[in-house]
């Protein structure tokens, strides 16, 4: 899952990066109003971490471009800012959640989670497709009931199929999707981490689109 | 001890009918001596007139015998009047009401003239008087009582629509005095009632000139207790963000060390957790400082020479500096005294200097100097070849919290409200704008 984090403290986006990566996420980290939304305007992100305070452009602003724009990122707000007024004012300008400072590395984390689980319609913590279910929390994928063991690639490349499981995504949405800035792509990197999915998880779950991406179904086609 | 309130109405009233009461008294008492002594000189003129005219009657009836004769009494009022005539000793006539024997004095010492005797017990005023011959004499007197009669009718005319009216002018006043501290007291009622926290101006219609300016006072000062709660709310709304972010990041930093498994990402992380931890100690010191700023009203003065403290502040400072390979230079031809606060004055030039060598660049220049004006006074300025202030963020400076964004450094935003205010316990001015000499900020304090 790949996040965006809007945070204009140092040591706190630091420590917040650091901390998400650790826990599964991918972070890419802008420290004003106007990076936050030219990133969350250009790039699909799973979601984002938003700070009120943010300098040259208020996190607030942001949300309302971004949702006037009719981007439905979630949006997790994280502030100082502790008043009810605030809290109401930040939800409805189309923040999903409002978290105040400090908070828990875990708890964010669950709470992101909980996000893009809400913004795919999924009620479950967990994810199924056929006989394989991935826990985005312990980070474990299970086929029939057996433990597989994934690459941190490979778990975030089925998570992002299992997310939008029977839609069809192009190598390059499952590219942003895989790597935060800086990290090199290689070009036939994708190829490769679904080549090893196949053979860790069966045949009958990735498939491809010739000429337009791979889907993943959630039921096993007919024999 | 306390005294119970007086009441505005009672003492009006008391007043205003002590003084008319006083009025009244004096003009009965002036009234009763002025009466007294016309009635007195009007009496007195009618007895020596009757007694006159008895004299020269005697005269021409002198050859008659010498029978006494009882006058009549011809008038309501004539028991209070007798008259006596005496010839050569001889009691020649009398009124029915006159004794005998001569009403005053005897033939012996005769004086001619007024006197009051007592006879029978009762107080006779009696003139006494003789004829050319000096055989006839002549008494005519009057009950003394019936004078006072007629002061005292005098009196009682004058006394007794006082005495009614007294009441009634009471009363009135008292609803006049009622209805006119009547807006007082709704003014009290109407504070009485008010939420405490309540600081909407109070309405002013109706109130009376006395009343309008202490309705004005109230308002202008609900207008500042609540321009004052609101600088209070604000204060605790960003001193609640600028805690807890440094928190925040004390938290995120220490829970990555703790799960991090690379020892170099681990020791980074413990060091960001320590660098938050003293960023949390600055902050907390600088409010701290604030505070005790604020809530002492003036603290403790002693002649200094200002040039020795800016020397160790600039020494403190200058290993920073220097690590940011920046030029800090002090110009100061002599020793400078100064009245004020050692310990203030060290946090206030710390902060400026520290300011400085903060938000310039490296390889910046930061040129402190310590010089004579050209009225007396001296001049404290720091310059920096820094970027400067845009106009903007130059007004804002001193807003507690308030930063210039686009800085990586993690400054508190209270520096500028610590600095300002020790400027104004010394009563120096504080100016901020653009170094001619390096380009940068320069603030300059005049002492």
């Amino acid at each position: 899952m790949r996040i965006l984090l809007a945070e204009d403290d140092s040591l706190l986006g630091d420590g917040l990066r650091a901390g998400l990566r650790q826990l599964g996420f991918l972070v890419d980290w802008v420290r004003d109003g106007e990076a936050a939304e030219r990133e969350l305007r250009a790039q699909p992100y799973t979601a984002a971490v938003l700070d009120l305070g943010l300098p040259r452009k208020g996190g607030l602003e942001v949300l309302a471009a971004i949702r006037a724009a009719r981007i439905t990122t979630p949006v997790l707000v994280l502030t100082a800012r502790d008043t009810v007024p605030d809290r109401i004012l930040g939800l409805d300008m189309g923040a999903d959640d409002y978290v105040v400072k400090p908070v828990d590395l875990h708890e964010l984390a669950a709470r992101l989670r909980a996000l893009v689980r809400r913004a795919h319609g999924q009620p479950q913590e967990c994810l199924t497709a056929q006989d394989v279910v991935l826990d985005p929390a312990s980070r474990t994928v299970r086929k029939a009931d057996v433990a597989i063991a994934l690459s941190n690639r490979e778990f975030a490349l089925l998570q992002a199929f299992m997310l939008s499981a029977g839609r069809v995504l192009s190598r390059e949405q499952l590219e942003q999707q895989l790597y935060s800035w800086g990290q090199e792509v290689d070009s036939n990197a994708i190829e490769v981490h679904i080549h090893n999915l196949r053979r860790k998880l069966g045949n009958t779950l990735i498939h491809t689109v010739r000429g337009v991406g791979y889907t993943l179904m959630r039921d096993a086609p007919a024999p | 001890m306390i005294r119970a309130p007086h009441s505005l109405q009672r003492r009006l009233l008391m007043l205003v009918l002590g003084v008319v009461t006083t009025v009244w008294l004096a003009t009965a008492a002036l009234t009763w001596l002025d009466v007294r002594h016309e009635l007195d000189e009007l009496l007195d003129g009618h007895l020596a007139q009757a007694a006159a005219i008895l004299v020269v009657q005697q005269g021409k009836e002198m050859d008659g015998d010498h029978d006494s004769v009882d006058a009549p009494s011809l008038h309501r009022y004539a028991p209070r009047v007798a008259f006596q005539v005496f010839h050569e000793g001889l009691l020649v006539m009398r009124s029915t009401n006159a004794p005998q024997a001569a009403m005053a004095g005897d033939d012996s010492d005769f004086r001619s003239g007024f006197e009051t005797v007592q006879l029978d017990g009762v107080a006779w005023r009696v003139f006494s008087t003789y004829g050319a011959e000096r055989d006839v004499h002549v008494y005519v007197g009057e009950e003394a009582d019936s004078r006072s009669h007629i002061l005292w009718a005098v009196l009682r005319s004058t006394l007794l629509p006082m005495a009614i009216a007294l009441p009634l002018l009471a009363l009135a006043l008292w609803w006049a005095i009622h209805r006119s501290v009547a807006p007082m007291r709704r003014l009290g009622t109407t504070l009485a009632q008010r939420k405490p926290s309540a600081l909407t101006p109070l309405a002013m219609d109706g109130a009376p000139s006395e009343i309008a300016p202490m309705v004005n006072a109230l308002n202008s000062l609900f207008e500042r207790i609540g321009s004052l709660l609101e600088s209070e709310r604000r204060f605790t709304a960003d001193a609640s963000h600028e805690l807890r972010t440094p928190i925040a990041a004390i938290q995120a930093q220490a829970q990555v060390a703790l799960a991090e498994t690379d020892d170099a990402l681990r020791r980074h992380a413990l060091r960001n957790t320590l660098e938050g931890c003293e960023r949390a100690i600055r902050l907390v010191d600088q409010l701290l400082t604030l505070s005790r700023l604020e809530a002492s009203a003036m603290p403790a003065m002693q002649t200094l020479d200002l040039a020795a403290l800016v020397r160790r502040v600039i020494a403190d400072l200058a290993p920073k500096a220097i690590s940011k390979g920046q030029l800090l230079e002090f110009d100061c031809p002599a020793p400078c005294q100064v009245q004020g606060n050692e310990t203030l004055l060290a946090v206030l030039v710390r902060n400026l200097v520290d300011n400085a060598v903060r938000y310039s660049p490296t390889q910046a220049r930061v040129a402190i100097s310590l010089l004579q004006g050209n009225d007396a006074k001296q001049i404290l300025q720091v310059e920096d070849s820094g970027a400067g202030l845009p106009d903007s963020d130059l007004k804002r400076l001193g807003e507690r919290f308030f930063r210039v964004t686009g800085t990586d450094e993690n400054g508190s935003g209270l520096g500028w409200s610590i600095v300002r205010r020790i400027a104004i316990v010394h009563h120096m001015q504080l100016h901020v704008g653009r170094s001619d000499k390096l380009g940068g900020l320069a603030v300059t304090v005049a002492i």
